[in-house]
C-alpha cells in the first residue's frame, strides 16, 4: 500500500525525537525516535510492563517526559501558550483502555461535551455531529442509553466516537481490543481502519493482539523491556520474517530463551 | 449573523416535483454551517430531495454529519434523498455510516400509574432487603462471638482504630463545645430567678440523657457511616464484592459484621468519653461565669444524677451504632456500578442516619417517660 515516507515531509505526522520515560530515577525506556506517517497505524507494542501506555501517556501530554520532544505536524503539545496548546489539543482524539466514558451522562452527551466546550456549535448542529458520529461507530440512535447499559464492545465504540467528536487528526488508543471478543475485536479493527480512510486520520494504538497489530499496523515500534528501547521499527508483517529475535519470538507468540532468567 | 453566514453555505430550489439543495463554499473548521434541522424545515413538505455537493470547497467531515441528520430527518418523513457530486471523502464516510445498523424505536417513558407502580415496587424490595440484613445480622452474631465468621481479624482491629481512637480529637472538640455551650445558655437563664447552683443538673443531666449520644453518633455519621458506604460502593463497582462471593465468601460477613461489630462497640464507649466531656466544658463554663467551684459542681453533680442517665444514654449510643452500621453497609452493597452511585450512597447514608438517630431518640424519650425513669 502507498504509504507516505516520514521523508517526504519530516514536518508532517508525529515526531518522536530522543525520548527518555523515567518514574522518578527508574527509566522505562530511552532513545526513543520515531515519526507516526499523517493517514496511518501507527502500533506501538511489546510485552507487558515494557511501557508502552506510558509512552502513549507521554506523547498525548498526560505525562511528561525530562528529555526529548513529541512534535504534532512540527509543533509541541507542552506549549507554554495555552491557546496554542488547546488548539493543538483539539487535534487529538483518545480512547482509553477502560473506555473511560463519563458514567454520569447518556451516550449522547459523552460525544457532546467536547463539542460544546471547544465548538460554537449550536445545539442543533451539535445534535447532527452525535446522530453522526454515533452512526460511524455503528451505534446510531442509542444516544439516550447510559453507558452501564452498553456492553463491553458497545462502551469502546462509544468511547471511540467520543474520540472522534471533534474530527481529530491524529486518534489514540490504549489497548483497544483489551477485554473484547475475537469477533467483536476484529470489527473494531475494520472500523479503525474504515475510520483512518474516511477521516485521515493518524491513528497511534498501543497493543499486543496480535492479530490486531497484524490486520490494523502500517507501521509499528517494539519497545523491548531489557534493553530499555526500541529495537525493532517497521512493517509488523516485515519484522515478522526479518525483525530481531525477540522481536520474532513475540510477533509469532513462541517463547523466549533470554526470558528465562527474568 | 450566524445565521446569514449559514445561508451562504446552501442554496434551495424546486426542480419539477423534486427540491434541489445545493451546498456550497468551504464548511471547514472555522465556518458556521447549518444544522440539519434549521434547513429541513426549508425544504417544503413532500417530494424528492436532491443533495448536491458540485459547489463545496472542502470535504471535512461536517458536511457529512449534515448530510446525515438530514437524511434522518427526512428518512422520517418518507421523503426520497439523492446524493449527487458529493465529495469523494463526504461519500466514504456516508457509505461507512449507512452500514451502520438501523436506528432502534425510541424507549417511551413509562405512564403515571407505572411510575407509582415502580416506585412502590422499589420501596418494597428495600424494605424486604432491610429486614433481610437486620436477620442476617442477627443470625450471624453468635458466629462471629464465638470466632467462627468469615472475618479478618486484622480487618476488624483496624475498624475499630478508625472507628474508635481516630474519632477521638472530633469527638472531643464537639461535646466539650457543646458541654459549654448548654453551659452558658443554662446559666444565663438560671441565673434570673437565682437558681444558679441547679447548672450542674442542667448540662449533666443533658449530657448523659441526650446531647452526648446524638452528637457522637451525628459525627459517626458523617464521618464513618459515609466512609463505609463509599468504601463498599467503589468495592461494589470494581466487582471486588462479586470476587468474594466466588470464592465463597459472604460480603455480609466479611464486610457488614466487622463494621458491625467495630461500631457496636466503640459508639458507647464514644458516648462515655464524649458525656464526660460535655460535663466538663459545663463545668468550665459555670467557673467562669457563675464563679461555681468545681468542686462544688461536681457535688451538685452527684447528688442531681444516677446512673441511670449514663445507662439510657449508653444503651442508646449502641442502637445509634447498631443504625449507622447497618444503613451504611446496606446501602453501599446495594448501590449502583458508577462514579455517581459512590458519591450518593454516602450522602443517602449520613441522611437516613440522621433521621434514624432523631427517630430512635424521640421513640426512646417517649418509653422513658412512660416507665418514669
Amino acid at each position: 500500500m502507498a504509504k507516505l515516507s516520514s521523508n517526504d515531509n519530516p514536518e508532517q505526522g508525529v515526531v518522536v525525537r530522543d525520548l527518555q520515560l523515567a518514574f522518578g530515577d527508574t527509566v522505562v525506556q530511552k532513545d526513543l525516535n520515531f515519526t507516526v506517517a499523517p493517514a496511518s497505524v501507527f502500533v506501538i507494542m511489546g510485552v507487558s510492563g515494557c511501557g508502552k501506555s506510558t509512552l502513549l501517556r507521554h506523547m498525548i501530554d498526560l505525562a511528561r517526559a525530562d528529555q526529548g520532544e513529541i512534535l504534532f505536524d512540527g509543533q509541541r503539545l507542552t506549549s507554554d501558550d495555552p491557546r496554542a496548546r488547546a488548539a493543538l489539543q483539539r487535534r487529538i482524539g483518545v480512547l482509553f483502555q477502560s473506555t473511560a466514558l463519563w458514567s454520569s451522562m447518556t451516550v449522547g452527551e459523552n460525544v457532546a461535551l467536547p463539542l460544546q466546550l471547544h465548538t460554537a456549535m449550536r445545539p442543533a448542529e451539535i445534535r447532527d455531529q452525535v446522530a453522526f458520529k454515533l452512526s460511524l461507530v455503528g451505534l446510531a440512535g442509542q444516544e439516550q442509553r447510559m453507558p452501564s447499559e452498553l456492553s463491553g464492545g458497545m462502551q469502546k465504540r462509544a468511547g471511540l466516537a467520543r474520540a472522534i467528536a471533534l474530527d481529530p487528526d491524529y486518534l489514540f488508543l490504549d489497548e483497544p481490543s483489551a477485554g473484547l471478543d475475537p469477533i467483536t475485536s476484529q470489527r473494531l479493527d475494520a472500523l479503525i481502519l474504515r475510520l483512518r480512510d474516511a477521516l485521515k486520520l493518524s491513528v497511534i494504538a498501543v497493543t499486543h493482539e496480535l492479530p490486531s497489530i497484524f490486520s490494523i499496523a502500517d507501521d509499528s515500534i517494539y519497545l523491548d523491556n531489557q534493553s530499555k528501547t526500541a529495537i525493532a521499527h517497521g512493517d509488523p508483517h516485515e519484522l515478522v520474517r526479518n525483525g530481531p529475535d525477540r522481536v520474532q519470538a513475540f510477533l509469532k507468540r513462541e517463547p523466549i530463551e533470554a526470558d528465562a532468567d527474568a | 449573523m450566524s445565521q446569514a453566514e449559514s445561508r451562504s453555505l446552501y442554496e434551495v430550489s424546486r426542480e419539477e416535483s423534486r427540491t434541489i439543495l445545493r451546498l456550497q463554499g468551504d464548511w471547514g473548521q472555522a465556518a458556521r454551517p447549518p444544522a440539519s434541522r434549521d434547513v429541513a424545515a426549508r425544504l417544503g413538505d413532500t417530494g424528492a430531495v436532491v443533495i448536491d455537493g458540485q459547489g463545496l470547497s472542502t470535504g471535512h467531515p461536517r458536511v457529512a454529519a449534515f448530510v446525515h441528520g438530514l437524511g434522518l430527518r427526512l428518512d422520517d418523513a418518507d421523503r426520497a434523498v439523492e446524493h449527487r457530486a458529493l465529495p469523494s471523502d463526504v461519500a466514504a464516510l456516508m457509505a461507512l455510516s449507512s452500514a451502520a445498523p438501523p436506528r432502534g424505536a425510541p424507549a417511551r417513558p413509562p405512564g403515571l400509574l407505572a411510575r407509582l407502580g415502580l416506585r412502590l415496587n422499589r420501596r418494597l424490595v428495600t424494605a424486604r432487603d432491610t429486614a433481610n440484613l437486620v436477620g442476617h445480622a442477627l443470625a450471624t452474631t453468635p458466629a462471629l462471638v464465638s470466632g467462627r465468621a468469615q472475618t479478618r481479624w486484622r480487618d476488624f482491629i483496624e475498624l475499630v482504630r478508625e472507628t474508635g481512637a481516630a474519632s477521638l480529637p472530633v469527638v472531643t472538640v464537639v461535646n466539650l463545645l457543646i458541654g459549654a455551650v448548654l453551659g452558658f445558655i443554662g446559666a444565663v437563664q438560671l441565673q434570673t430567678f437565682g437558681a444558679g447552683m441547679y447548672l450542674a443538673d442542667l448540662v449533666g443531666i443533658a449530657s448523659a440523657r441526650e446531647m452526648a449520644a446524638i452528637m457522637t453518633a451525628f459525627i459517626m455519621a458523617g464521618r464513618i457511616g459515609a466512609t463505609f458506604a463509599a468504601h463498599l460502593a467503589t468495592m461494589e463497582s470494581n466487582e471486588e464484592i462479586d470476587a468474594l462471593r466466588m470464592i465463597g465468601v459472604s460480603p455480609f460477613e466479611f464486610l457488614a459484621l466487622p463494621r458491625l461489630a467495630a461500631l457496636t462497640l466503640m459508639m458507647p464507649l464514644l458516648f462515655l468519653y464524649g458525656a464526660t466531656l460535655a460535663i466538663i466544658g459545663g463545668m468550665v463554663v459555670a467557673n467562669i461565669v457563675l464563679g461555681t467551684p468545681p468542686a462544688a459542681f461536681a457535688e451538685r453533680l452527684q447528688d442531681a444524677m444516677g446512673l441511670t442517665e449514663f445507662v439510657i444514654g449508653f444503651v442508646k449510643s449502641i442502637a445509634f451504632g447498631v443504625l449507622i452500621a447497618l444503613t451504611s453497609c446496606y446501602i453501599g452493597l446495594n448501590a449502583g456500578r458508577n462514579a455517581a452511585e459512590v458519591g450518593r450512597a454516602a450522602t443517602r447514608t449520613v441522611v437516613v442516619c440522621i433521621i434514624g438517630i432523631i427517630s430512635i431518640d424521640a421513640v426512646a424519650a417517649l418509653c422513658t417517660n412512660a416507665l418514669g425513669i
